[in-house]
């Protein structure tokens, strides 16, 4: 009964989470039927649909969302790899974290797009500034989440190994990463999640190929229903990003507690 | 202590070391010294006041807007069931949308004017803020309520008295996330949406015209800034800390 009872509310709030998409729907539709604003402000939802078939019919949108996610996966390789790696020695080294450590913080205290124009006079306006402007946003979480983890791996757990005799190596595999693990997941998902704004940051600044540069050339062109298509599929893609990640963190996580379960 | 104290000289001496040996091309990174001269100019022709004071209210008005959004709908859901489940999903649901992404629609809505970079800012704003707050009032203890309606405190004394001070400290980190969020947005922002006046303008006149110096002046002066503005919430934050916990003594 009480299993009958769960279901009957999990529907009741499913049918609940509708309302305020139906209610927006509801009012777009009538403020296009309504003519409240012109054409160039405002199109029918189904418009934005037909114009995401059209375009993804057409190719336009695979290949600007792969040219995106070409992008977003070396920059974040790049940032992410950079930053696990700088994390995990400072964890390590007190040294290095004394010397290393407040000049990242500082380096922090920049707002990263202010980054972009500089990088630009580096790098040059093509395909490497973007990767490296991508890299930054994702170097941030990762070197300060992977530090934090490895850092608060209880000294308990340090003590053991070094009773055992751990050599550096399987110290590190079976003792730090896998203490530190969570935390890392979580750097490794906000730094995805930075990728992912910073990607579509960097071709709205100017590129000839994205899903950001698609959204730039349709507001010039004045085609409102590719810009609201295109932020549709950005919101879509930053959402599965997040689902996936989520389920990995969840499979760590599960391991971590049984694995607690057998020390104890 | 000492040595974050003296990590600026060590970085400004390092920075000289590279420069100076002619290591790097001045054209990749120009000397401090240079850079110290073009900031002195531009502060003494009051243009990198007026660039200043411009991204300021930018950032507080799309700041302030977005905390007082963040922290009313946060609380709404926070307090009611009903409206967590109406209305959560379909935030979870937009929060997944970069912000920058929205600044061509915005775009096309208001134009390239002062509006679409505050509001730019204060949606980016409004998400760490309605989170911090929804979390904090969701975790007050139990006890404290069932204290309160032993007392009869009627609902609004319960918020106020009872659950926002127990939230506070969730709702403060929200401040302290959203002030970051606005400084980060407010350049994209100022960058994306043309504008003739602001640090971003600065900053992008100097990649124009190649000017290195006055793109690293504008880079140090938003980190600057930046930082001032985050270490003010966090001393603010403490006092206001210090007196919960005399509150909460008393």
């Amino acid at each position: 009964m009480s299993k009958s009872l769960l279901k009957r509310f999990e529907w009741k709030d499913k049918l609940l989470a509708l309302i305020v998409p139906l209610l927006v729907l509801v009012a777009w539709q009538s403020a296009v039927s309504l003519q409240l604003f012109s054409e160039m402000i405002l199109v029918p939802p189904l418009t934005v649909m037909n114009t995401l078939v059209d375009l993804a019919r057409t190719g336009d949108l695979t290949n600007n969302i792969i040219s995106s996610l070409k992008r977003v996966l070396s920059g974040f390789l790049l940032g992410a790899s950079t930053g696990f790696f700088l994390g995990l020695l400072m964890g390590l080294s007190s040294l290095l974290d004394r010397f290393v450590g407040p000049l990242i913080k500082a380096c922090k205290q920049v707002p990263q797009f202010a980054l972009m124009p500089l990088i630009i006079l580096w790098f040059g306006i093509d395909e490497v500034s973007k990767v490296v402007f991508i890299s930054i946003g994702a170097f941030f979480p990762m070197v300060f989440n992977t530090y934090q983890g490895v850092s608060g791996v209880p000294k308990k757990y340090r003590e053991l190994a070094r009773v055992f005799n751990y050599k550096s190596f399987r110290y590190l595999t079976k003792v730090i990463l896998p203490g530190a693990l969570p935390s890392i997941i979580t750097g490794v998902r906000h730094s995805l999640g930075l990728s992912w704004m910073f990607v579509v940051g960097a071709e709205l600044f100017g590129s000839e190929s994205g899903v950001g540069y698609m959204m730039v050339w349709a507001r010039q062109l004045f085609q409102i229903d590719i810009v609201m298509a295109g932020l549709f599929v950005i919101g879509i893609i930053g959402f599965t990003m997040n689902i996936i990640l989520q389920i990995i963190e969840k499979r760590v996580l599960r391991w971590r507690v049984s694995f607690d379960g057998r020390m104890a | 202590m000492l040595v974050s104290i003296t990590l600026p000289v060590r970085l400004i001496l390092f920075w000289q070391l590279i420069t100076s040996t002619g290591y790097v091309s001045p054209h990749i990174l120009p000397l401090p010294k240079n850079v110290i001269k073009i900031f002195l100019s531009l502060f003494s022709e009051e243009r990198l006041m007026l660039h200043i004071v411009i991204s300021l209210r930018r950032v507080m008005s799309g700041f302030l807007i977005g905390i007082a959004a963040g922290f009313s709908f946060g609380l709404l859901i926070g307090l009611s069931r009903t409206g967590e489940k109406i209305f959560a999903p379909f935030f979870h649901a937009l929060r997944q949308v970069p912000m920058i992404g929205w600044i061509p629609l915005i775009v096309m809505w208001f134009g390239m004017s002062e509006l679409p970079r505050i509001l730019v800012i204060a949606i980016s704003a409004f998400y760490p803020m309605a989170l911090n707050t929804f979390t904090g009032v969701r975790n007050v203890p139990s006890e404290y309520i069932e204290l309160a309606s032993v007392y009869g405190y009627k609902r609004l004394k319960l918020i106020r008295r009872v659950i926002i001070p127990a939230a506070l400290p969730s709702i403060i980190t929200g401040i302290t996330l959203s002030l970051g969020m606005s400084w980060v947005i407010l350049v994209a922002a100022e960058l994306l949406i043309e504008t003739p006046v602001g640090i971003g303008r600065l900053i992008s006149n100097g990649r124009e015209t190649c000017n290195m110096e006055q793109v690293l002046v504008g880079i140090i002066t938003v980190a600057l800034l930046g930082f001032i503005m985050t270490m003010m919430i966090e001393k603010l934050a403490k006092v206001v800390e210090r007196g919960r916990s005399i509150h909460q003594e008393l």
